[in-house]
């Protein structure tokens, strides 16, 4: 069951099965890791988002997205280690700043961030106070004095320029908002004292790759409080932390930042369907369809905390009118989201029986077999298809007597031998599926002809969608890769040769513990793997 | 009018991000930056205006070459008839790059002049895209850089560097609020200076500290990222500088209405005009002189009126001569017209807006099905002023390198590079039949 991508995986994890709950199997701590350069990643869109509204509160008007996101092999994790700021970009974050700076330094909100009253319109030591405290949040650190005396000088400036003190500090806190030390995260590490020739990251560091983690935001005072103590150098204290974070309504927030990367739920956006094909489309469709799939992500981490496969098999999930109408099945509640239990007995299970995942991954008009396979494939199961070769002509016939069904019309992938290779590995996943028309919609036939929705996963043979999800959920890959891209969000990167060891390690405990995810995330960011850096390249 | 070859931009060869304005000589330049030394009365511009997924090239390629009466447009080609007069057709090249990206492979390497970095799913471009090859020298003259547009998707195509992107403005009213809102000036309107606009350059002298200080303890890739960062920080300084100078005096510039719709318009047509004419807009008033168009974006999948499927579907599983990839091939050149012909009513002195830009069009692949890159399809319109011949279709009969369109392009536009693209690409020629 662990072998082929995992061949180190420890006997004990690999002897057939999960452990009964009352003999825990100890895996010793997890391995140490040959250390890798820091990334140094931009804030993606929802990271900024978070940030300003932890820093300002949730009823601050944040500009949406001053710069896209770039996506970047699956995830805009690993786009945002590698893009600039643009210009557009600059001048974009230079507008919100001022947006949001003016909204915090406003009469009626100001006490929460100016813990003085000025003495005259220029007070530089008022200045000083509030900057400090903002500074040291916006910036994940305490400020130098250096830099605090920039950018009180800048809010002298204004103010007198201005004639108004607060109008004045307006300025200093959009230069805190604008800096590379709020858009970026730079990271640099110390020696290791327990560790001599090696280094880890510092405690601020630290604090920071905990918040972005498992809040998708910055970290609060008590967290900085823990860092500046030196509470994070224990593991003790470094738990303690993260199991207050865990417990924290902001890491709900930090889960569905996570799924809407690695499903690329975001794409539900800038869907576009034809709606003279597809009846049930309505506007905000695709707005529901992204709630109801985090949601059940939400429930199977924290609400109802239980196996990620059930991700896969689940009946349990949370529909408005518009996707109860379109699965057939009784709204839960008039208005907004309500709990459903979809029928034990039903073709529609999980994650695959999602409008997010039917309609994203397929065509404006139709299906997709092979979209819908190879996100499967690429996805969950970590085995991206190559590309089509280039030259080759792609075409499948059009409907016709002799091949009215999807299946019939792409037989030719299979069949040509330069064709075959890739997508064999994807083709009869998607086939499996072919109950679910483009937007998610249950049909029998096509053309008047019944759907044959059987294939065979690697060996697991399954009819339909629901016992497609449980050869998924069964695949000797499907739980390594989820460990895997839950490892490569939290990094910035892709894993390295040197962390092979450390990544199984976490695998065998997410097997030990049941696959719950909350563990794996406190096993991730408590790991060496997490914590231990190499030089700047 | 012509430059010796030591008129070279700095920090381009090297392939790295253009960070850097040209000085101008005074040979090329008036002091005022709004004309050329030879008077002639207005400057030149650049439009980078794209389509996807290619063409048929059986009906897009004119059955004859040459110019004025000698040559006919073909079907695909069609709806540009009432501009035919200003349009230069190249057909016959080849772009020489491995083709293992689809639909960047040809494209990228097109634009940059070299090979896309990395593989499907984790590509980026090259280098500089030629847009901004070309920016570099007319920044200093124009409160932006440049200006990124998309009709529909906001992929971004216009690229600084490998890893930096120049994301495109997609809803009209958002274009409106950034090019003419508060920080507009029409000729002839009166302004107080805001005194704001010292303060937020202080601001941004401090960010820039910032920004200094972090460059000096990454890596140098990381290093290439914030020259970025720094490059745009400038870029703004320079922009709030200008706007305490006041508005250029422009006849045909005015201010235009506010699109009442927040978002994008309904379809990629409606939305593309609408874009289209404010930036014609920010033309005319010199806010810029170098913008993208990206009507569609590579691997589009755009359902297209009529269409029973999208377009990227289509070319690889419409069957037969694929009527339908004909005809969303056909609308997306009406698109190109419209651009055209917007650029066209715009009188300046005794020609065009258009008769002074150079408007490179072209796509992501030459025929869709098969992802070719040879055969690839180049429209460019106007004669940057003169440097380029008109109404003219240049068949290739050798499939020469495409890139010399692009170096040819690139020296209408005063751009004197010695040679242009890497490795297989690099030529030190344009096309001489199609230089006026």
């Amino acid at each position: 069951m662990c072998t082929r991508l995992f061949p180190l995986l420890l006997s004990i994890a690999c002897a057939g099965g999960p452990p009964d709950a009352d003999e825990p199997v100890d895996l010793g701590p997890a391995p140490d890791v040959a250390p890798s350069a820091p990334v140094l990643r931009r804030l993606t869109v929802s990271q900024y988002e978070h940030a300003i509204r932890d820093l300002f509160g949730e009823d601050v008007y944040v500009p949406t997205a001053p710069e896209p996101d770039t996506r970047f092999e699956g995830l805009v994790r690993l786009g945002a280690s590698q893009v600039a700021i643009s210009p557009r970009g600059v001048e974009r974050y230079e507008q919100a700043a001022y947006i949001v700076a003016e909204q915090a330094l406003s009469p009626d909100r100001r006490a929460a961030f100016v813990p003085c009253t000025p003495s005259a319109t220029v007070d530089d030591d008022c200045a000083f106070l509030t900057l400090e405290r903002l500074g040291r949040r916006a910036w994940r650190r305490p400020l130098t004095d250096d830099e605090l005396d920039a950018l009180v000088a800048v809010s002298g400036e204004a103010a007198s320029t201005l004639g108004d003190f607060h109008e004045g500090l307006v300025f200093g806190v959009a230069a805190l908002l604008q800096s590379p030390d709020f858009l970026l995260r730079p990271e640099f590490g110390e020696p290791d004292p327990l560790a001599p020739g090696l280094k880890r990251y510092t405690a601020f560091e630290l604090a920071s790759r905990l918040s972005f983690t498992l809040w998708d935001s910055i970290p609060d005072d008590e967290l900085l409080d823990a860092a500046e103590a030196g509470e994070l150098d224990t593991i003790a204290g470094l738990e303690a932390q993260v199991d207050r974070m865990l417990a924290d309504p902001k890491a709900r927030r930090g889960l569905r930042a996570f799924a809407d990367d690695l499903l690329q739920l975001g794409e539900l956006t800038r869907l576009q369907k034809d709606p003279a094909v597809f009846i049930y489309l309505r506007e905000g469709l695709f707005a529901s369809a992204r709630e109801e799939t985090l949601r059940v992500v939400e429930d199977i981490v924290f609400d109802d905390p239980r196996d990620w496969g059930e991700l896969l098999t689940t009946r349990r999930t949370f529909l408005d009118r518009d996707l109860a109408m379109l699965y057939g099945v009784p709204a839960p509640v008039r208005e907004g989201f309500g709990l459903t239990e979809l029928p034990e007995d039903g073709p529609r299970a999980g994650l695959l029986g999602h409008v997010s995942f039917l309609a994203l991954q397929a065509h404006p008009t139709s299906t997709s077999a092979t979209r819908r396979g190879k996100f499967v494939r690429g996805t969950l199961l970590c085995d991206e298809p190559r590309p089509p070769p280039a030259g080759v002509d792609t075409s499948i016939p059009e409907p016709s007597a002799d091949a009215r069904t999807l299946r019939e019309r792409i037989a030719v992938h299979l069949e040509n031998p330069a064709c075959a290779g890739c997508h064999a590995a994807m083709d009869p996943i998607g086939l499996g599926l072919e109950n679910f028309d483009g937007l998610g919609v249950w049909r029998e036939t096509e053309n008047g002809v019944r759907i044959d929705a059987s294939g065979d996963l690697d060996g697991a043979p399954f009819d339909g969608l629901v016992e497609l999800a449980r050869a998924v959920r069964g695949h000797e890959d499907f739980y390594p890769c989820a460990v895997r891209q839950a490892v490569r969000a939290a990094l910035g990167r892709n894993p390295a040769d040197g962390e092979a060891e450390a990544i199984e390690w976490l695998v065998a405990r997410f097997e030990a513990d049941e696959h719950r995810f909350q563990g794996l995330w406190r096993d991730l960011v408590t790991s060496p793997l997490f914590r231990r850096v190499g030089e700047v390249e | 009018m012509t430059l010796d070859r030591r008129t070279v931009l700095k920090g381009l060869l090297g392939g790295a991000v253009v960070s850097i304005a040209l000085p101008p000589l005074e040979a090329m330049m008036r002091a005022d930056g709004l004309a050329w030394a030879d008077d002639t009365a207005f400057p030149k511009r650049f439009a980078l205006w794209t389509w996807a997924n290619g063409v048929l090239p059986e009906r897009w390629v004119p059955a004859k070459a040459g110019q004025g009466a000698a040559w006919s447009l073909s079907d695909q080609l069609a709806p540009l008839a009432p501009v035919k007069s200003k349009l230069v057709v190249v057909t016959g090249t080849q772009v020489l790059a491995t083709n293992s990206i689809p639909h960047y492979s040809g494209f990228g390497p097109l634009l940059t002049g070299k090979a896309q970095i990395g593989e499907e799913g984790a590509h980026t471009y090259g280098g500089p895209t030629v847009d901004q090859v070309i920016a570099a020298s007319t920044a200093a003259y124009t409160p932006y850089r440049s200006i990124e547009v998309g009709g529909w998707f906001d992929e971004p195509i216009s690229h600084n560097g490998p890893h930096s992107p120049n994301p495109p403005e997609v809803s009209p009213h958002a274009l409106f609020e950034r090019l003419f809102g508060p920080t507009f000036r029409a000729p002839g309107e009166d302004g107080v200076v805001d005194p704001k606009l010292a303060l937020r350059r202080s601001v941004l002298d401090v960010v820039m500290d910032r920004a200094e200080a972090l460059k000096t303890k990454v890596s140098a890739a990381d290093r290439i990222r914030l020259d970025q960062h720094l490059s745009g920080i400038r870029d703004l300084e320079l922009r709030l500088a200008r706007l305490a100078e006041g508005p250029p005096d422009l006849a045909a510039c005015a201010r235009p209405d506010e699109p009442d719709v927040e978002g994008r318009l309904e379809d990629a047509f409606a939305n593309h005009r609408a874009l289209t004419d404010l930036l014609v807009m920010a033309l005319a008033c010199d806010q810029t002189r170098v913008v993208t168009m990206s009507f569609m974006t590579p691997v589009s999948n755009y359902l297209f009126p009529g269409a029973s499927s999208g377009h990227h579907e289509l070319t690889h599983n419409e069957p037969g001569s694929q009527p339908t990839v004909h005809a969303n091939t056909v609308m997306a050149m009406e698109e190109l017209s419209y651009f055209l012909q917007a650029l066209d009513a715009v009188e300046e002195g005794d020609g065009t807006l258009l008769d002074h830009s150079l408007v490179f069009g072209t796509t992501d692949v030459s025929l869709g099905k098969t992802h070719s890159i040879d055969e690839y399809p180049i429209v460019l319109a106007g004669s940057a002023g003169g440097r380029l011949k008109q109404d003219l279709h240049y068949r290739s009969a050798a499939r020469e390198n495409a890139g010399k369109v692009v170096l040819t392009a690139l020296r209408a536009m005063d751009v004197h590079l010695p040679t242009w693209g890497d490795e297989q690409r690099e030529t030190a020629d344009g096309i001489s039949e199609i230089e006026a």
